[in-house]
């Protein structure tokens, strides 16, 4: 039975604890006080090595377990309300400009990425901790019982929760013999003694939880190896290029704390095409309706370079790293020829969607290279326009008649500054405005610059789509380790440890069969029809007739064993084994 | 595809059916309260104090009051409830009520499907008529496994409630699902999450009912009045309703388990990661994590029976956060309830 307790049970039951109801918190700490202290009182020194298992006793407990987890759960809720670093990094922007006086702090209690924050990874590392510390030695008491045998009965088998009575002709070593063949075929373990068999069922059930927690330890060992093996990048590709998966050509690169740049796998995309079906009716208009991406790739290996139809659900698999289909946008082609004459630019340029139903964009271009004077361009690209009250809108996401409208600067673009710029965003601390009447160009229209300064064409427009690309090698230990534990939590439900107990006697007409149940974990009750079905089979097979219950015990007939309530409070597990020692 | 408007409000008058006859089958539960012989309805013996045997009205125990832990024997004073159906004229109405309102929300379901040419489980109206339609579904299962009729009026309340406001202020019309919920995973993701969320339901009711009888209980004991004695005589002990609570969290968990786990796997389909801290995964998790915790309050000494339930009920506020709550004020990749 010990191999079901948890050490910290075990430190109760072995402090000698008479009652059920003085085990809990308080006794758990006065249990371990006493370990700590002589009868009289007066403190001992524990030494270190009694503190450490001190410690450790405490860590392993449930109680541990159970306060650790509530903790777990408490800290996960600020990442849900409060924007994550990893998650939206913008939004922590926002915040910031929001609460500027507020926002630091949470920033210093690592409130901002509260799942990568140190006191986070305190909780599950000593949540963690504890369950190893639980569940290994129970682990090996499970393999070293294996083969250990069911208690001794206990003498009076009517103090068990479920009690049943009957008589029988057969003489008493007959009658145990037949119960113990019944249950042996109902495959109870069995031990035999003077006048008594105990039996004893439903081991898988230790060993159903046992799995299920190795393998949420096995889970964390998986996160683990992503987090430290994997790596996240995304990659923003315009309709007709191509880029090869090297960090240079990644626009996010999130290496795993032991990814080097040359461990990835250098495989190439280009992306030919791209359709965005939109709802054209309904409450849904305009949202999208499907995604697919035409792309062709070649693997690492130096493979012709094979097509596929990227979509949203349908990732792309190559050289064991996912390719995901996670957004789109506009990108309009320009054509820049500056003061010279010189064309200085030509080519299209990513815009970012403001709306995503509209797909109305905004976008910079930089023309560094640009005499006289280095020119920067802000512009919004609007798909489909239309003219409300003489401003241009965009009507619908996909685009049926584009337009682009800009705003020149000239003057210094401040891109040598030293200060990385973002592509999407113009420094204009350098830059003075270029008077143009606003107008907003079709395709092949051209917005001629004042001062001479040269002149910008929309030439078109391409679709980009950007790229999410996973490389995650603790994803299937993760799925498996998720399914063992799914399976042995099933198994450690489905299954209960139950014993029965029979004892049989000589009495004045015939033997007297007694018979006692008793489940252990068995809070949800269950066990009580299976033990009147067995002590009626019982009984029939012995040919016995239902007994009357003796006026000082409260056995049960077999008819209406089901009535008994099983207690299966650890108080009753002591009982048992405190007559059976 | 086309959404089929006239099947979509056939669905909707269907649904609105099927909450009225929840209303009057809640009358009809209420009705047997008042009108009904006070009988203990559940299958299962009482084990409590003598004191709470007088109370469900099974006296002559043989077994004395001193140890409680004590096999106590059920002296056969009172018969088992005799046979799986409801006895009584209300009691079998309001189960009647129950189960017809049951065939017309499932009706109302399929056609709202078949309408829409998807898994009618794509936004918060959807999903919300789901899990009210589950927990009647647990309700009825439970019902006639355990004999335990007596829950019906305490289900049908959060049900009636859920559906009412489902109708009126969640209302979202018929129409396809955007892309990223275009994949077989939503059948089984979101199934596992309704059939788990049903149970959750079933569960938290019969654990407040739980509660609400063990302090009854102990106030007699103590020879105090309780206001809801009368309630009281038709429930069976505070012991069962404990245990009845417990299986199905029992049956819940794994099915929770299954849904995050399946959660994990579409997300990683869709977004290239299977665990990304979304507010939805973030608060799935937490519910996850208290339940666990339930399950182990209920292994650990001191902490069974009332501390247990509360944890429970801590963990159900938990699932309906992240029903409600985290759709409502949290944006996520998961904001698609369709509420604007
Ligand atoms: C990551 C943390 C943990 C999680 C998520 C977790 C989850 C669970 C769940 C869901 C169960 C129910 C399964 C069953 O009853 O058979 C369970 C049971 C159990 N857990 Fe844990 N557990 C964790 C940590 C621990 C720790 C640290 C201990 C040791 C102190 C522990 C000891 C037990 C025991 C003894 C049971 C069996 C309870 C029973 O017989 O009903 N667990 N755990």
């Amino acid at each position: 039975m010990t191999d079901l307790q948890t050490p910290a049970e075990q430190a109760e039951a072995t402090a000698a604890l008479p009652e059920t109801e003085a085990s809990g918190p308080a006794a758990t700490a006065a249990a371990a006080a006493r370990s700590a202290r002589p009868a009289g009182g007066q403190p001992v020194r524990l030494g270190l090595m009694g503190w450490l298992r001190w410690a450790w006793r405490q860590l392993t407990s449930m109680r541990t377990a159970l306060i650790l987890l509530f903790l777990l759960a408490l800290a996960s809720v600020p990442g849900s309300v409060l924007p994550q670093e990893g998650i939206d990094p913008a939004a922590v922007t926002q915040y910031y400009t929001a609460h500027p006086a507020l926002a630091p702090l949470l920033n210093r209690l690592s409130l901002f990425d509260v799942f990568a924050a140190p006191w986070f990874a305190a909780i599950y590392l000593l949540l963690f901790t504890s369950l190893a510390g639980c569940v290994l030695p129970r682990t090996f008491r499970l393999v070293g019982s294996a083969r250990q045998q069911p208690p001794r009965a206990p003498r009076n088998l009517a103090r068990l929760p479920l009690t049943a009575r009957f008589s029988t002709s057969l003489p008493p070593d007959e009658a145990l013999a037949a119960a113990g063949r019944l249950l042996a075929g109902r495959r109870f373990r069995l031990r035999t003694g003077d006048g008594w068999v105990s039996a004893e069922k439903g081991y898988l059930r230790e060993v159903g939880n046992l799995l299920f927690h190795i393998a949420l330890l096995a889970l964390l060992g998986s996160v683990a190896l992503g987090g430290l093996f994997g790596y996240k990048a995304n990659r923003l590709l315009v309709a007709g290029q191509t880029f090869v998966n090297q960090p240079t050509d990644l626009d996010v690169f999130h290496p795993g704390r032991l990814v080097g740049p040359g461990d990835l796998q250098p495989f190439a995309i280009s992306l030919r095409s791209f359709t965005a079906k939109y709802i054209t009716s309904g409450p849904e208009i305009s949202d999208p309706a499907s995604f697919s991406a035409l792309l062709r790739y070649s693997s690492a290996g130096g493979t012709p370079s094979q097509p596929y139809n990227l979509q949203v659900n349908h990732p792309l698999r190559v050289d064991g790293v996912r390719v995901y289909l996670i957004g789109h946008g506009y990108a309009p082609v320009f054509k820049v020829t500056d003061g010279k004459g010189t064309v200085v630019f030509n080519g299209p340029v990513p815009f970012i969607p403001v709306s995503t139903n509209t797909m109305l964009s905004d976008g910079v271009i930089k023309v560094p290279d640009a005499d006289p004077a280095q020119l920067g361009f802000a512009g919004v690209f609007v798909p489909t326009a239309v003219d409300i009250d003489g401003r241009v809108e965009s009507a619908w996401p996909a685009a049926l008649s584009p337009r682009v409208s800009l705003v020149p600067y000239a003057g210094n673009l401040g891109m040598n500054s030293g200060t990385p710029q973002s592509v999407y965003s113009l420094d204009t601390a350098g830059l003075h405005k270029l008077k143009v009447q606003p107008r907003a160009l079709a395709p092949g229209q051209s917005l001629q610059l004042p001062d001479g300064y040269g002149r910008i064409t929309f030439t078109g427009y391409r679709q980009w789509i950007s790229l999410a690309i996973t490389y995650d090698p603790g994803q299937v230990p993760a799925l498996l380790s998720a399914c063992t534990a799914l399976a042995g939590l099933i198994l450690s439900f489905l299954v209960r440890r139950r014993r029965l107990f029979v004892r049989a006697t000589e009495g004045p007409n015939g033997t007297i069969v007694d018979l006692g149940g008793l489940a252990r974990s068995d809070a949800a009750g269950g066990y009580e029809t299976e033990f009147a079905e067995l002590a009626s089979q019982l009984c029939a097979d012995q040919r016995g007739t239902a007994g009357e219950p003796a006026a000082d015990q409260q056995g049960v007939p077999p008819a209406a064993a089901d009535q008994a309530e099983p207690v299966s409070s650890d108080h009753d597990e002591a009982l048992v084994e405190d007559e059976a020692e | 595809m086309q959404v089929n408007t006239g099947l979509a409000n056939f669905s909707y008058a269907m649904v609105i059916t099927a909450l009225v006859l929840y209303a009057l089958a809640m009358l009809a539960y209420a009705c047997d309260f008042a009108f009904g012989k006070a009988r203990l309805l559940a299958t299962e013996p009482a084990a409590e104090p003598a004191a709470v045997k007088e109370l469900v009205g099974v006296g002559a125990s043989a077994a004395p009051a001193a140890s409680p832990a004590a096999p106590v024997v059920n002296g056969a004073a009172e018969p088992p409830p005799a046979g799986r159906w409801p006895s009584g004229f209300w009691l079998r109405t309001a189960f009647g009520l129950t189960c017809s309102a049951l065939g017309v929300q499932l009706i109302a379901i399929l056609t709202r499907g078949l309408a829409e040419h998807r898994v009618p489980w794509g936004n918060m109206y959807e999903f919300i008529c789901a899990i009210t339609c589950m927990a009647v579904i647990v309700l009825v299962l439970i019902s006639v496994k355990f004999r335990a009729y007596y829950i019906g009026l305490f289900v049908l309340l959060p049900v009636v409630l859920g559906l009412a406001l489902d109708v009126t202020a969640v209302y979202t019309l018929a129409g396809p699902v955007a892309p990223a919920l275009q994949s077989y995973w939503i059948a089984i993701h979101v199934t596992a999450m309704i059939i788990a969320t049903g149970l959750f339901i079933v569960g938290a009711v019969v654990s407040v009912m739980y509660l609400v009888a063990d302090r009854c209980q102990r106030r007699l004991a103590a020879g105090l009045p309780s206001k809801v004695e009368g309630i009281m005589a038709h429930l069976p002990s505070a012991l069962v309703l404990d245990r009845l609570s417990y299986r199905t969290i029992l049956f819940a968990f794994p099915v929770w388990t299954f849904g995050i786990m399946a959660g994990a796997i579409w997300a990683d389909q869709a977004w290239g990661r299977y665990w990304g801290w979304d507010p939805k995964e973030t608060w799935s998790f937490i519910t996850w994590v208290v339940y666990a915790g339930f399950l182990h309050a209920r292994a650990t000494a001191g902490w069974r029976g009332r501390k247990a339930a509360w944890i429970q009920l801590a963990g159900f506020g938990c699932l309906m956060f992240n029903l409600i709550g985290v759709n409502l004020w949290i944006t996520g990749l998961h904001s698609y309830a369709g509420l604007t």
